[in-house]
């Protein structure tokens, strides 16, 4: 494997920094240790001459390159003015504290390293290290910003050329960790590595205006525009929602009518609206399930509230302030007493703790997580479960931002534990659980040749994990489940799995959780969980 | 000599202590961030799986407990035990926990000693024939404590070199400033080693070295005791200059970044504190982003009507 010899090397115009070798990269157990095809595609020399990709050969922004020496130069010139905003009140009052703490007292131990799950499985690619993006940025800091002289430099070794090279590969390698912050949960220092990626981004999208095409255009601004990332207007979600009613109608008989625009409901349920076009059985689940309870609740179908995604937490505070505004402003126009968020994990984190310092007045209307209100159903007798509808090997994945970012770890396994006999944890898992692969934006990244590296290099001990759980039954004629709450994780194991060919190798599904307890009732005549590949 | 080493130890201790306290304050006095909390969270009830508030429904209706003292002695913990680095890296753990033990040590020694000569200036005779059993106490964990300091600190001093220089994780990080440290503190560390078990094995010039300190009485010392406290006063000036003041600010950012799991409240204090912050005007450049508006009204507005240009 071609590794980075130094940190100087990050300069170097002309050359690929490293080749990602498929020999090197975690070992996964049989039948996946033998892969027919290379683990990411190579770009086509056209795509090279477009767009950079001399940090690892992979592209999630792919910047182009500038056609004069006084583009470069304009480039840096902005790039160096947002890195000094970054340290101004108020322009980033909102991570101000943490990101200085981070740059000023990391003490690069390595640490961290250790608990990184795309450096680990790659090999322990040196880009990859959770030290090597602040340490990046520091040298800039010193030599560009702070201006520290010479003699000063070199004591500190902060010395780094800076040309748009170096930029161009910054700016990627800001998108090659998941921002799950288990770099920072082994800190003894109380140091965030995995922030310094996000205002990495941050600088880019906000002085710059360049962020991964599927997070900004396609996402949060189409959001701000349409109503929802996935492009789906409110005239198209009524269309959806009648077509869930009718498949419920199908599969169990029920005729029910989900409640939309319902003013003075006591929840706003506020789903991730990728499930309404992906995944229509874990909204048609929340439906049987709520209905069944007696539930107050309603959707709606404002700009933003019938979608709980909120993409700008991985890289730019407007983008995340708007759309939590309009989220608020939505439950608000309806009258309702609380916000409640769906299976779906960075809008958890989003919506309830991050939006917390931004939704002042009457903005501020309480948000919970739907996952204790399932506990209590559940819990409470109020619908008859029968457990060996569930009678299936179950795992369950941890998403990072709803349980080591908010610490909801508990809800969901008692469930799990109360509704599924074959229930097993993965190793490790709650709190110090691996990340998907998928986050911070990259489960819906489908630039080039990225979602081969995400399925490959940071989904890849998420992958292992998954098989070392269901070990005494790797093979496909005994079907499995991993329980997945979140959308952007389903996505990356959609994506993963079809990767490594999982459905037909291991008979592995993923899916929510709420529809294993819509699986286990007992007044349904059939099951719920349709065993088919999607 | 004698005076001289009383006035540059009464400057090392007034240069630690200010730029220590101006650090902290800057520290503490930075804004309200964005919440960012890390979980387990030690304070929570559930801390021992991670388990927060946000588990329970309609969690803004029950009482939060916060168990301060048990974050306290948390944090405090890894100060002399430095856990997960025993875990994930135990050669590195070998040598990183002395050195800082021996840090912690000898900072501990030199105030121990400052209050031996105040019981010294009442009366009190501290050694190890004392009548009084204060004195042979006082004796004996001086002794302890320098020893200690001496020993760790220089174990843990010669292991960093080694371990920089011989790990490449850490090589290729570490800088100049690194190695200088690491020698400049093995320097300090070998001459009180040195002057201890060479020359006064009962720590007794150090008593007269302080009880001159505090009585303004020049001390007459062997010069290598004098050595060693004039190394130790310029260690005390150089250390807040470096990132030692991890001590402290390691706890804060402890408090007040990963354990900050404080909602914000309708009429609160922080409230007014994120409202003073969301009026002020930005100056990001970003096509999406409005010139000239405050923080808050950029974020009231979609941004894309502004779009001047291709995001890529």
């Amino acid at each position: 494997m071609k590794k980075l010899a130094n940190i100087e090397d990050f300069s170097r115009e002309g050359v690929q920094l490293v080749q990602i070798d498929p020999a090197e990269l975690l070992p996964l157990p049989p039948p996946y240790d033998k892969m027919e095809k290379p683990p990411i595609r190579q770009l086509t020399d056209e795509q090279r001459k477009r767009m950079d990709a001399s940090l690892d050969g992979v592209v999630a922004i792919g910047l182009t390159p500038p056609a004069t020496p006084e583009d470069e130069k304009a480039f840096i010139e902005k790039f160096l003015a947002g890195l000094e905003k970054l340290f101004t009140v108020e322009n980033n009052w909102t991570f101000l504290q943490p990101l200085i703490h981070t740059l000023d007292y990391c003490v690069k131990c390595q640490i961290c390293s250790d608990a990184c799950p795309t450096f680990l499985a790659s090999g322990e690619q040196e880009i990859y290290r959770p030290t090597m993006r602040p340490e990046i940025l520091r040298r800039i800091i010193s030599k560009y910003i702070k201006k520290e002289n010479f003699i000063l430099r070199k004591f500190k070794a902060s010395d780094i050329d800076l040309n748009w090279q170096t930029l161009a590969r910054l700016a990627e390698l800001a998108y090659r960790c998941t921002l799950c912050r288990r770099c920072a949960q082994v800190c003894l220092l109380g140091c965030d590595n995995a922030l310094i990626s996000r205002e990495i981004r941050k600088i880019f999208s906000q002085q710059m205006g360049i962020a991964p095409k599927e997070i900004h255009e396609k996402g949060s601004v189409q959001q701000l525009k349409v109503g929802s990332s996935t492009g789906m207007t409110p005239a198209a979600l009524k269309n959806v929602i009648e077509f869930i009613e009718e498949e419920i109608e199908e599969k169990t008989g029920r005729k029910i009518k989900i409640p939309v625009d319902k003013k003075g409901a006591d929840m706003l349920l506020i789903h991730n609206a990728g499930e309404f076009l992906a995944w229509p059985e874990n909204l048609e689940a929340f439906a049987i399930l709520l209905d069944a309870a007696g539930v107050d609740w309603t959707l709606s179908t404002e700009i933003a509230g019938y979608d709980s995604v909120n993409y700008g937490v991985w890289y730019d505070d407007f983008q995340f302030a708007r759309v939590a505004i309009l989220q608020s402003q939505a439950a608000k126009k309806l009258g309702v007493r609380k916000i409640s968020l769906g299976e779906c994990g960075h809008a958890h984190k989003a919506g309830i703790v991050i939006a917390d310092r931004v939704l002042t007045g009457d903005l501020n209307i309480p948000r919970e997580s739907i996952l204790p209100l399932l506990e209590e159903i559940v819990f409470s007798g109020r619908i008859k479960l029968d457990p060996s509808r569930n009678n299936f090997p179950v795992t369950l994945h941890d998403p990072c931002n709803m349980v080591r970012l908010m610490g909801i770890v508990e809800p969901q396994r008692k469930i799990l534990r109360k509704i599924c006999p074959q229930f097993r944890e993965m190793v490790p898992h709650g709190v110090e659980n691996y990340c998907c692969g998928g986050g911070s934006g990259f489960a819906i990244t489908q630039s080039t040749n990225f979602p081969d590296w995400r399925s490959a290099v940071s989904g890849r001990m998420k992958m292992k994990q998954i098989l070392d759980a269901f070990q005494e039954v790797p093979g496909p004629e005994i079907q499995k489940y991993v329980c997945a709450p979140c959308s952007n994780c389903k996505g990356q194991f959609r994506d993963m799995f079809e990767y490594y060919g999982v459905w037909k190798k291991s008979g592995i599904l993923y899916g929510g959780l709420v529809e294993l307890i819509v699986n286990a009732m007992v007044d349904l005549k059939k099951p719920f969980i349709q065993w088919e590949w999607h | 000599m004698g005076t001289l080493i009383i006035a540059l130890t009464y400057v090392a201790y007034v240069v630690i202590v200010a730029v220590y306290m101006v650090k902290v304050v800057g520290w503490l006095r930075r804004p309200p961030h964005i919440r960012w909390d890390l979980y387990p969270v030690i304070h929570e009830d559930h801390y021992r799986y991670g388990g927060s508030y946000y588990e329970q429904q309609e969690w803004w209706t029950k009482p939060r407990s916060k168990n301060r003292l048990r974050s306290i002695l948390f944090s405090l913990k890894d100060n002399f035990y430095m856990g997960e680095y025993y875990k994930r890296n135990p050669l590195y753990w070998l040598f990183l926990l002395p050195w800082h033990l021996g840090f912690i040590f000898i900072i501990a020694f030199h105030i121990l000693c400052f209050f031996a000569a105040v019981t010294m200036v009442g009366g009190l005779e501290i050694s190890a024939a004392s009548a009084s059993s204060v004195g042979k106490l006082l004796y004996y964990i001086l002794l302890t404590t320098g020893g200690f300091a001496f020993i760790t600190g220089t174990f843990g001093s010669i292991g960093m070199i080694f371990i920089r220089l011989f790990d490449r994780s850490l090589r290729i990080y570490s800088m100049p400033m690194n190695y200088f440290n690491y020698i400049f503190f093995l320097i300090v560390y070998v001459s009180g080693l040195f002057a201890w078990l060479l020359l006064d094995p009962t720590l007794v010039e150090y008593r007269a070295y302080w009880l001159g300190l505090i009585t303004l009485s020049p001390p007459v010392l062997h010069p290598m005791t004098v050595l060693h406290i004039i190394l130790f006063d310029i260690f005390l000036i150089y250390l807040p200059f470096t990132r030692s003041t991890h001590y402290i600010t390691r706890i804060l950012a402890y408090f007040f970044i990963r354990w900050d799991d404080e909602p914000n409240q309708r009429g609160s204090k922080m409230e007014g504190q994120l409202n003073n912050l969301l009026g002020q005007k930005v100056s990001w450049e970003g096509p999406h982003i409005a010139a000239g508006k405050t923080w808050v009204e950029v974020a009231t507005v979609p941004g894309f009507s502004e779009t001047k240009k291709d995001s890529k």
